[in-house]
This record gives C-alpha cells, structure tokens and sequence, in this order.
C-alpha cells in the first residue's frame, strides 16, 4: 500500500469501487481504496440487485435514469471480460390498494415528465407480460421495459478491475481504524496496514458509513436495519421482468442462469448490525410469493441470508461534501437502492471531488438537507 | 408449535446412541432422520463388523439396526420422525424440519447433530452420467432394496468399503471388472483383499480413471497408470467396458446443519474434511449444539455410538437431569472407550486429526 495518495476511497462495495474508478478515469493519479474484508462482502454481495427508474421522486428518478443509460454500456466501458449480466426484461409493480394505484398514477405522470417510458397496465395486460401471475386483487401495474437487474459481484469486480488497470491501489483486508484532520483539512488516513496521507477521503462505507463519518466528527442521521432474502434452485424460464409490490412488500426476478431470487420488506426486522436469518422469514416469504406466483409452489430454496439497508430519514441517499471538513466527501444511506445508484454516483462524486460542475444537480442530497428540513419523500420503496 | 428438549438430527448409531442416553435421563427427544426407518448407514451393511473391540463384535449391520430400531420404539421418551429433513437451526432455537406433512417448525432446548458423512466425488471428465455411483448409494440399492445398480461395474478405490461392496456385487451376481487404487498400496484390510483376489477381480494400485465415457449413460471407462506425483501417464490408457463406475474413495462430514448453525469449522484432512470444533462434552462452539458420530470426524459405527453417548449424556446434563458426580465418571467412562477403540492403527490417524482440531480449539477460546 502507498504512503500517500490523491484520494482514499473507503468501502470494497459498488459505490466505492464506482467512485474509485471515476476518479482514475478522470485522471486523478493516485488512488487508494481500503476495504476491511474483500470486495463486495457487505450490502452489495448480498442485495437484491435490482435496477428500476420507476421512482416516486425526482432526484430518484432522474439518477436511476442515468445510471441505467450507463449500465447499458457498463461492461464495455470498463472493458470487463466476463457478463455483468445486465438484463432488461423491465420491472412489473403491483398495485393491490386503491391509494397505491392512486400514487402508481402520479408516479407514471412524474416518471413521463423526466423521460422515462413506463406504462400503467389492467391486470389482464400484467399477465400478457407475466402469465405466471396470479392476479386476483390486483388493481392494475406499471411497467418499464428499460428496467432490469445484474450481477452485484460481476459489477463490482468490474469497477475494480477497471480502477486497477488504471493503477489504482485496491487493498482489501485493510480496515481504516483512524482519520487525522489538520486546520479542518483532511490529513492522513491510519488503516489496520499502515497510514497512508491523502488531501481526500471518500466515505462509501455502506453500513459502517456513521462509523467512518464519526472518525472525522459528523453524526449521520442513519441506521441500519437487516433485510432477509433467498434464492431457489434454477427452474425453467417463467419470469421475465422483476415483479414488485409496496403494499405485499415483495420483490422477486428470475436470474439469467434461472434461480428466482426474492425478498421482502418487514418494518419488524432487527435494526442494527445484525446479518443472521430467520425461519419465520421462510415461510412468510414462500407463502406470498406462491400466492403471487403459484408456480413456484413446489420449487426448493438453496439458501437464505440476509444483508444492511443503510436508512436515511427521506430514504434517500447523503451525497457530497461536509462544510467544516474539508477533502471528506460522502456517498451513503442508500436507503435499500444503492445498487442501481452507483455507476451514476460514482460519476457524480468524481465530478465533485474533481472541482467539476457534477452533471446532475444533487446540491439537494447534502447532509444539509436535514437541518434546513428540506427532506425529499419517496412513496415506492420496499 | 412442536417442542422437545433435544432435537436429534441423523439416526444413525451415533444419534440413536445419543437419543437413548438422554432418553434414559427422562430427557424428552425428537430423533429425526431422512430416511423412513431410523438405523442410518447400519440398515445396509450386510456384513460382519470388523475393529470392533468392546461389544457385539461379529454382529452384522442390519442385525444391530434393527435392535436399535426397537429400542427406540420401545422407549416412550423419543418421538421418532421419518422421512423428514432438518433445513436449520435458527437463533430462537427452531429446528425446521421438510416433514411429508409439509415445513414445520420444532423448538427444541438442544440440538445433537450426527448426519454422518457423504461420499467423496471424484473429479473426471463423464463423471455426471448417469451410472456413476458413490459405494455407499450402490450398497443401499442392493441390500435395501435389492436392486442391482448394473451388469459390469468399475470400482475406484480399494479401501474396506470398495472391497467389501465388490464383493457384494460379485455375491449380487455382477461382474466387477477391477478394482483401482491411487495408491501404491491396497487401503483395505488383507483378509478383504485376498477375499476379492480369490474371486479372480485384479486390484491395480497407483492405478486412476482417466475418464467416463456413454450416450446419456455410462457404457466405459477409460484407465490410466499414476506417477508418483498422482499424474496420469499418456499411453499407458487401457478401456474397460462397464455399465457402472463405483466410487469408494473416501467419506467427508456432513456438517452443513452445523455450519448454519454457526458453529466454528476447521478443515483437518484425518477427519475427512470439515469438522466444528468442540469441547470435552462433544458441544460445538454453536451454545447448546452437540455433534457426534461421522459429523465431528469420519471413523466408524463403535466410535460414533460412543460419541453419541457422550453427547447424549452432556445435553441431559446441560439440562440439569445428571447429578454432577454421576456425569463425571460416566464421562470419564465413555472417554475411556473411545480411548480403546482407538488404539488401532487406524485409530492413530483419528487421534492426530482430533489433537489439530483441538489445538485450534485452544487458540480460539486463547
Ligand atoms: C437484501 C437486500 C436487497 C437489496 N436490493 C437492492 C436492489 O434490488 N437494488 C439496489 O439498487 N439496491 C439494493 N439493495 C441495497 C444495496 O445493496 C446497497 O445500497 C448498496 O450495495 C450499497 O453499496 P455500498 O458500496 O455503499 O455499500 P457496501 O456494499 O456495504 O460496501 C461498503 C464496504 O465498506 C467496507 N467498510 C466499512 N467500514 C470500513 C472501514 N472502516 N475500513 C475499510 N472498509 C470498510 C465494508 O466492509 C463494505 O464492504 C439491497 C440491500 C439488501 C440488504
């Protein structure tokens, strides 16, 4: 590992692997990453993956738009040799309550107004897309085609492969334990194999995010909360897009080398650091999803696990610099979507860092937003 | 939901020896197994046990399961459950069994885990048609349920078991083409070599398969000679045409109810591969989850009811039903036991194995 450093990127995961990228690609000679287990071992290995511009919100909107225009090309760009497995066979989301469908409605107006192409769907046509579906109690869907998901490993290797050619320092096993200020400046990083001094630090912890912020002095307004999930063995083709509820608090997609993958949202989870499983997770999972889709009735789980959401309190991520600490930037609280967010992410802190104009405005994602009370809301997430 | 004191997973000699200790303390145990009848490897092994110092020696396998068998149904304080799989063991202490009445959840005090082990698989190029066969799934076919896996049959490994199932088949009415092993010398017992030699089937030390080859099954193997290195060498191929390939090439702990369970694992190669770390009570870093049998450590069937015992006896004590003194001298007893049926040659390769595994225990608890 380098004594010293342009930046140093904290966090093996996808947003810091992005990030680190980003900013070797432009042009930043000497970038360190530091990662305390090995790439993608937190949120990012074991998330859903899903990747959807069919948001509720416009910042929301508007970033996962750009992240899937840049997904499209991802693994060509990064001149990876191997599939990140990107597929687009869209999103279907369920709408079983009327205030649901009422919100759907505003959601596909918001989403038509920034471009995005979703539809809303009768039943009867979310079953032309889905004939697997069971949809009784069904009010009606959206779709979006340009929706997807991809492999969260292959995607992070990707980025990191990239980052390396570039002759970024990617150390994994390298936990920061320490951050040095001088005069409110950032100095030098102190990590369980040795100090290294960098004018830039980059917090992309994921869940210990409020840790590493702590080691500079800023309180996060975070936590974290345990998400369970599971996949079955592979089964024939039967699924193409993603399908989704808010109401049920399901999502369920069939990967491209056929295991159908699927978790849910229960407010009851454990928050904290917890990552153990439940039986009871088992069976409330396979009773929704064979009410939804009967045909995994008799299909076997292999294995169940569950991972982080990093919460914030408008669900939305914390983006970008702290005033009072110089050369620290941030790209946390995910909220449960940092997967899709971060190819689009990693662009938009490299431009900040860089001193660009970042080519989205997120000025509205500062850590600030809290304290002048101006939290964003967003209706649809699991 | 179903309760019990002590869940015992596998009922094979270790968890029915396990099940019965804690029965007899007046422990309440659920004995489960995926098989319909409880017995485990036992109910197929026709033959005669051999290393078996202390009891029962020359009694066959099916014999002393079907004695088991009754005690267990004799005894009122276990609940035998067939034909049922344990998927894990969660943090509130649920078991979760796949009955043929569909999931159901069992909370249980303490778990004894004893799955025994699978077979090792070989890695070979045709070794996914059908017609390979691991010994141990061979031996069930004929002697459960007197099925002939095939006409002509390759057996790839010359330990006791790939000796003794050659000469099941050969007693089975099929040919058993030869015998292979990797090694410069014969794994097995003499008298079980001399036994198959008698029957005119060639043992070929240093020995592999180079190759399975079929349309949709096995209708070949291809053979090669070693080096010392365990490399194949090119020209010295030789075909043999079989319908089955029987693979005795060892047996490896079946732990994975235990690694879910969050017990500690290690990997020590005289045990068979993974094995958790446990203490004097046969309880595994995991509270409250004993293990026993080929689960801690692959050895044999006198081994793993004592194992059992001993594991069946510390989670009655853990649940107050052994008077403190009474425990320590039977431990001290059954620890003994285990010491004789080891002093064997092949009992010196267990104790090196187990003395690895616990180093590393100490370094943990260090
Ligand atoms: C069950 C589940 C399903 C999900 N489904 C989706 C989905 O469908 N779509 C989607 O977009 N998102 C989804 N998410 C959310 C997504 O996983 C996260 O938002 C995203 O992975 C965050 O990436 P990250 O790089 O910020 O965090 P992480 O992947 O957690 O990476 C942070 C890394 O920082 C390292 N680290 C922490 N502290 C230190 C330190 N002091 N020193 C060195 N290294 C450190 C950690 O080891 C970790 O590897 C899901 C999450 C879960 C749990």
């Amino acid at each position: 590992m380098r004594p010293s450093a342009d930046a140093v990127v904290i966090g093996g995961g996808v947003v810091g692997a992005a990030i680190a990228y980003n900013l070797l690609k432009s042009g930043m000679k000497s970038v360190v990453l530091c990662e305390k287990s090995t790439f993608a071992s937190g949120s990012t290995g074991r998330c859903g993956a899903g990747v959807r511009e069919q948001w509720g919100a416009e910042h929301n909107i508007r970033l996962a738009k750009a992240s899937i225009d840049m997904f499209e090309h991802l693994a060509e760009e990064l001149g990876y040799d191997q599939d990140i497995e990107f597929k687009q066979k869209g999103y279907l989301i369920l709408a079983h309550t009327e205030k649901e469908w009422d919100q759907f409605k505003k959601n596909v107006e918001l989403q038509h107004r920034l471009g995005v192409n979703s539809m809303l769907l009768t039943p009867e046509e979310a079953k032309d897309i889905v004939p697997a579906l069971n949809t009784e109690g069904m009010l009606g869907a959206t779709y979006n085609s340009r929706d997807g998901h991809a492999n969260p490993f292959h995607t992070t290797r990707a980025f990191l492969q990239a980052a390396r050619r570039l002759g970024g320092d990617i150390c994994f096993f390298t936990e920061v334990t320490a951050i040095e200020l001088e005069a409110g400046k950032v100095k030098r990083v102190r990590t369980s194999r040795g100090d290294i001094s960098s004018p830039v630090l980059v917090n992309a912890a994921g869940p210990w995010a409020a840790v590493v912020a702590k080691m500079v002095g800023v309180d996060l307004p975070v936590y974290t909360q345990r998400h369970q999930i599971l996949v079955t063995e592979p089964v024939g083709w039967f699924l193409d897009p993603m399908v989704m509820s808010f109401s049920i608090g399901i999502y369920c997609q069939q990967t491209p080398h056929g295991s159908v993958v699927m978790g849910i949202g229960d407010p009851d989870e454990p928050k904290g650091y917890d990552t153990g499983h439940s039986w009871q997770f088992l069976r409330e999972m396979a009773s929704i999803v064979c009410r939804l889709l009967p045909v995994l009735r008799d299909v076997r789980v292999v294995r169940q696990w569950s991972g982080l959401y990093t919460m914030t309190p408008d669900a939305h991520p914390i983006l970008g610099k702290v005033p009072g600490v110089d050369g620290y930037y941030q790209a946390v609280g995910f909220s449960g979507h940092g997967f899709m967010l971060a190819p689009v992410v990693g662009r938009l802190l490299s431009e900040m860092i860089l001193g660009k104009q970042p080519f989205i405005d997120i000025s509205g994602l500062d850590l600030g937003r809290f304290e002048r009370g101006e939290y964003m809301v967003e209706p649809s997430v699991v | 939901m179903r309760k019990t004191e002590l869940a015992v997973v596998g009922a094979g000699p270790a968890g029915i020896s396990g099940a019965l200790e804690a029965a007899s303390y007046g422990v309440k145990v659920t004995l489960i197994d995926r098989g319909d009848r409880p017995g485990g490897q036992l109910v197929k092994q026709t033959h005669k046990f051999f290393g078996w110092h202390a009891k029962g020696a020359g009694t066959r396998g099916i014999v002393l399961a079907e004695q088991l068998a009754r005690h267990i149904r004799e005894n009122e304080n276990v609940t035998f459950f067939g034909s049922t799989e344990a998927l894990g063991y969660y943090s509130d202490k649920v078991l979760l069994l796949e009955t043929p009445r569909g999931i159901e959840p069992l909370q249980c005090e303490r778990l004894l885990v004893a799955t025994g082990a699978s077979e090792k698989m070989l890695l070979f190029p045709g070794n996914d048609l059908p017609g390979v066969y691991g010994a141990g799934a061979v031996q069930t076919l004929m002697n459960v349920y007197g099925v002939r896996p095939g006409r002509s049959v390759l057996m790839v490994g010359s330990g006791n078991i790939g000796l003794i199932v050659s000469y099941q088949l050969v007693q089975a009415g099929v040919r058993v083409a030869a015998v292979l092993e990797a090694m410069p010398v014969i794994g097995g017992y003499a008298v079980h070599a001399s036994k198959i030699r008698r029957l005119g089937i060639p043992i070929l030390t240093g020995h592999s398969i180079k190759e399975a080859y079929g349309d949709g099954q096995v209708e070949g193997a291809v053979i090669w000679k070693l080096d010392e290195k365990w490399n194949g060498i090119p020209g010295t191929e030789k075909d043999l045409k079989v319908d089955v390939i029987c693979l005795a090439t060892g047996l490896t702990p079946l732990g994975e109810l235990l690694w879910q369970a969050g017990a500690q694992m290690e990997y020590v190669s005289e045990l068979g591969g993974f094995v958790p770390l446990y203490d004097e009570n046969m309880e595994t870093t995991a509270k409250g989850v004993f293990v026993a049998g080929d689960a801690s450590g692959v050895e044999e069937a006198s081994t793993a009811m004592a194992e059992g015992k001993l594991a069946g006896l510390s989670a009655a004590w853990s649940l107050g039903r052994v008077p403190p003194e009474e425990f320590t001298r039977k431990r001290e007893e059954i620890r003994n036991e285990l010491y004789q049926l080891r002093a064997g040659p092949t009992g010196q390769k267990i104790l090196r194995g187990l003395e690895t595994l616990s180093k590393r225990a100490k370094k943990v608890t260090a």
